[in-house]
């Protein structure tokens, strides 16, 4: 279980001798993985949530609030000794064609790994060409196949198997998966997200899903919390189905909104909210993050930032003054 | 999806690593084949290593004089001619080879050697490491390599090839070093560098392992490069008489031809001087015919094409 | 709908039609329709000339916004540049036609006639990933650029035209033709594109996955600015994307492609409502969606075949088709219209053949 309180990373962006501009990446975020849960963050790019996601596999520092993973507060230890915590947290990439070494074969690639991991817990050499062949099976591809090729010989979707099947090869708690089917073909997008999807089932590995597709967190992390960040502050949280089908936040129901309509098979939802304006960082802070380009808009919304709330239901929260339900995702069309 | 089953543990790891090894010679083979100039480059290359390596031995150690024949002209006998004591012109230029290629080859080892190593830690760990080694990196890149050579060598003599192409190293690395580096800090950005340290795999492992090859046809690149740019700097050294002519050497040849020959004004002594430039030229154009294939070798995806 | 979204100092116009003397363009041409006929494209490979686009029939009525949709190495890429006559090396259009309307076969233009179909006729708008313009020069040094090598004399109109198209799509004309690229984010430089493919008043639009890489909210306001633009304009638009939702949001009619054939091709809202061809089913529901429920997305098993994993005989997608049968393997499908509808599968043919037989014993 990782539990984050206010965790906060700023961006010094360079400038000129003077000094540059910072770029608040996480603004205070809490949030909770529970073990073996599926949590996906949404958003759109520079809200903070590859950021945030990076955070979490130890990739990159935060400034300041406090990461526990399994009962163990992050912040007081040395860079190297959070370092095994961390490491049972494993990214997965975006892009499956610059995670895996051109130039080593599929064999080297998830033998190093396993090796370092039969010496440390005495496990004959045997061992490691086993279990790669092992988690090549467990991630659906066929070990005599891939285990000699280097991977410009494979396919996208192979690539990403065997990423996660590298991801594997130190019994993570966790999977961060951020974005990582973007780059993948659309007929077998699918089976990746199911692929984590029954990781998840039959091992107990946690999945963080962080994508721009709510959609697919949908198809992912059904039954598991929804996150919505906007400009590196949560703006509403809950059930995924909650969140999905009962958002509260103008944000969510822009984003919501934006998803096109499958024509045919559906029709798009009764209401529609679409900012008043485009994205622009340089805005100044102080009242709430979206007010500028809010519809809904208020003065007390221009001078003061909504904090992260609960409804009538405890476990859907929302940062907005004026909350209020409006049906934006498409219907399915009767046939 | 189901998990199917476990497969036997195909071959051990002994014989996949020798079969890899197998396969990158025969994929090095097949590159090679690929263009006629590649196969050209190979033989040049061959024919001067052959020199090198049993050129000495071919002659007597001391080369026949014929005193009847001072700067003779292109004969059967004496295809480039002969020199100022009448040496025929090809032995100098084939027993000569030794010291040039020697020289040029330690210079190379010395150059990529100091300026890969020193560049991968720079890029690798970047902050105070990368500050110091940059520095002292710009340091010998601010370094006037001709004027220090100059000097240097009013002072100490040096014995052979050996300390010559280390003193050519000592001064060339400087540029590999830059190379390298911004190379490894683009390279540590990539996916798989970074996963490498999430799977806390070993910096031996990150740079030795995953770096290194990555780079392996850039510093196979430089390493040629490195070999003519010795070669030449050498040979412009001894042209210059700058240093003691205490062997055969092309630079001694063409030294002798023109300033003991007048080659740039008389036609006698042009074979003279003609010969050993042909020589640096070859192996220069060989060299660079087969630095075209080292982005092929390299690169799985190119070589098992 | 509240208002349509624009960025700081860009000029709010809320769905104002007010230059539309400008927007409709010139009244006397109207949109082109394009026939393209057994249309094959083959690229040089090591192992020798292999088909991206293996005699592709589909015939585009004027005035409709067409998508065509399909994976990596459907070839819809190399179809959208056939239409201009640009497949680069190694391709090459080995046979069939491309016709268009005004133009005449388009695979048989070369050189200046062309260069001048381009651009005055067929507007063409990069993927939005990619940098279509140029990094040192102002949007407006290439406006006119474009100009002078189209020979248009009258420049001030031209500017005035951008302008107005500019505006059209809710930015500040004048200041956006001041910009150079990176001052524009990449919205915005998908509209300039926009405007580029449009200033020269071409007819025949096409898009190039016009809205890869960018922001959910973004890629709406795009895609209804290409709705907008093609009906005030009377276009014929052509979109290329690998996004069903996104060809589904703005298209009239769909074409969905796989391994350089076109299998299926009819009306967005039955092709998606009813597809026909087993891959389109594949795909449908391959998307996890909002609507319904999530639990009934299946993956499509297998991956799309590359230009040297093409079955040497029979249909493309024999080796992930359900509905496999003898024939599939030798036989390729031929394209059959019926009720508008353009369907290539055998087992297709094969259910209504029966469905017929019953209706009529």
């Amino acid at each position: 279980m990782i539990i984050g309180t206010g965790v906060t990373k700023t961006y010094k962006q360079r400038g000129d001798v003077l000094g540059g501009r910072n770029v608040q990446a996480l603004r205070g975020v809490d949030f909770t993985v529970p073990k073996g849960g599926a949590v996906s963050f949404i958003g759109e790019s520079g809200c903070g949530k590859t950021t945030l996601g990076r955070i979490i596999a130890g990739l990159e520092t935060y400034d300041s609030g406090e990461i526990v993973i399994d009962g163990t507060p992050m912040t007081p230890l040395s860079p190297r000794r959070r370092r095994p915590y961390f490491r049972r947290i494993q990214l997965i990439h975006q892009d499956p064609y610059s995670a895996l070494n051109p130039t080593r074969t599929i064999h080297q690639t998830l033998r190093a790994p396993l090796s370092l991991r039969a010496s440390k817990t005495g496990r004959p050499a045997s061992w490691i060409d086993e279990r790669a062949e092992e988690l090549l099976s467990l991630v659906g591809i066929d070990p005599g196949y891939v285990l000699g090729r280097y991977p410009h010989q494979l396919s996208g979707g192979m690539r990403q198997r065997v990423v996660i099947a590298r991801a594997l090869t130190v019994d993570p708690d966790m999977l961060v998966a951020d974005e990582s089917v973007s780059m993948i073909d659309v007929s077998m997008r699918l089976s990746i997200l199911a692929l984590l999807k029954d990781l998840r089932e039959r091992l107990g590995v946690s999945v963080l899903f962080i994508t721009h597709d709510i959609a697919t967190a949908r198809y992912i992390g059904g039954e598991g919390e929804l996150y919505v960040l906007y400009r590196g502050q949560v703006v509403e949280r809950g059930l995924t189905e909650t969140v999905i089908s009962a958002p509260v936040h103008p944000y969510t129901q822009s984003l919501l909104s934006a998803i096109p309509v499958l024509h045919g098979l559906e029709r798009p939802g009764p209401e529609r909210v679409v900012p008043t304006e485009a994205l622009d960082e340089r805005q100044a802070d102080g009242g709430c993050l979206f007010a500028r380009r809010c519809p809904f808009r208020t003065k007390r919304c221009e001078a003061e930032l909504p904090i992260l709330t609960a409804g009538t239901d405890p476990a859907h929260q929302y940062a907005c003054f004026h909350p209020q339900r409006r049906d934006v995702i498409p219907v399915e069309a009767v046939a | 999806m189901t998990v199917t089953a476990i497969l036997p543990g195909g071959g051990g790891q002994g014989s996949r690593r020798a079969s890899l090894r197998r396969n990158f010679w025969r994929g090095v083979g097949r590159v090679l084949r690929r263009k006629p100039s590649r196969i050209l480059g190979v033989a040049i290359v061959a024919l001067f290593a052959a020199m090198a390596l049993v050129g000495p031995m071919l002659y007597p150690a001391h080369l026949p004089r014929d005193d009847n024949a001072l700067y003779a002209a292109p004969s059967l006998a004496h295809p480039f001619g002969t020199d100022f004591e009448g040496t025929d012109v090809l032995a100098l230029v084939v027993t000569g080879a030794r010291y040039v290629i020697l020289t040029g080859l330690v210079t190379a080892v010395i150059t990529v050697a100091l300026g890969t190593v020193l560049g991968l830690l720079a890029g690798f760990h970047r902050g105070r490491w990368d500050t110091v080694l940059m520095r002292i990196t710009d340091l010998q890149l601010t370094i006037p390599g001709l004027p220090l050579l100059l000097v240097l060598s009013t002072v100490w003599k040096f014995q052979g090839p050996l300390e010559m192409g280390l003193v050519l190293g000592l001064l060339g690395w400087g540029g590999i070093a830059r190379a390298v580096r911004s190379q490894t800090l683009s390279l540590r950005e990539r996916g798989f560098i970074e996963a490498a340290r999430g799977l806390g795999l070993s910096t031996t492992h990150i740079i030795g392992r995953e770096l290194l090859p990555s780079m392996a046809p850039y510093i196979a690149m430089n390493m040629l490069i490195a070999v003519t740019g010795a070669i030449y700097a050498q040979v412009g050294l001894f042209f210059l008489g700058v240093l003691p002519f205490d062997s055969n050497n092309w630079g001694v040849m063409l030294n002798l031809a023109v300033f003991g020959g007048g080659a740039l004004t008389s036609a006698a002594a042009l074979p003279y001087l003609l010969a050993p430039l042909l020589a640096i030229l070859l192996l220069t154009l060989g060299i660079v015919l087969i630095v075209d294939a080292m982005d092929e070798i390299f690169n799985p995806r190119l070589r098992e094409e | 709908m509240i208002t349509i979204s624009h960025r700081a100092g860009e000029t709010p116009r809320p769905d104002s039609h007010s230059a539309s003397g400008l927007i409709a363009g010139p009244g006397a041409t109207t949109a082109p329709g394009v026939r393209v006929r057994d249309l094959t494209v083959v690229y040089k490979t090591p192992l020798g000339e292999l088909p991206a686009l293996g005699g592709v029939s589909l015939t585009i009525d004027p005035g409709t916004i067409t998508g065509i949709v399909g994976e990596s190495g459907s070839g819809k890429s190399t179809l959208a540049l056939s239409l201009l006559n640009a497949v680069q090396p190694p391709g090459r259009i080995a046979g069939g036609s491309v016709e268009i309307d005004g133009l005449g076969n388009v695979v048989d233009l070369h050189g200046d006639r062309l260069r001048q179909a381009r651009g005055r006729h067929l507007g063409y708008v990069f993927q939005a990933a990619q940098n279509s313009l140029n990094p040192l020069k102002t949007v407006g040094k290439q406006l006119l650029d474009l100009g002078r090598s189209h020979g248009v004399e009258d420049r001030r109109a031209l500017v005035r035209d951008a302008k107005s198209l500019l505006e059209r799509m809710g930015l500040d004309g004048a200041r956006v033709l001041d910009s150079h690229q990176h001052e524009l984010s990449g919205g915005m430089r998908q509209r300039v594109g926009i405007m580029l493919a449009l200033v020269l008043n071409a007819q025949l639009v096409i898009l190039d996955e016009p809205t890869t890489a960018l922001d959910m909210i973004t890629q709406a306001t795009i895609l209804r600015i290409i709705r907008e633009v093609h009906k005030e304009r009377g276009l014929t638009t052509l979109m290329v994307t690998h996004d069903i939702g996104v060809a589904a949001e703005v298209t009239d009619r769909l074409a969905v492609m796989y391994g350089g054939r076109v299998v299926e091709h009819g009306p967005t809202m039955e092709v998606l409502g009813a597809p026909s061809h087993p891959y389109t089913q594949g795909l449908i529901r391959a998307i996890p969606r909002l609507s319904g429920d999530i639990e009934q997305a299946r993956a499509l098993p297998g991956r799309p075949p590359t230009l040297g994993t093409l079955p040497a005989s029979g249909c493309v997608f024999q080796e992930r088709c359900p509905l496999r049968m003898d024939i599939c393997a030798t036989v390729e499908p031929p394209p059959v219209i019926e009720d508008g509808r353009t369907v290539a599968c055998h087992a297709v043919e094969r259910s209504r053949h029966t469905a017929q037989r019953e209706e009529h014993p």
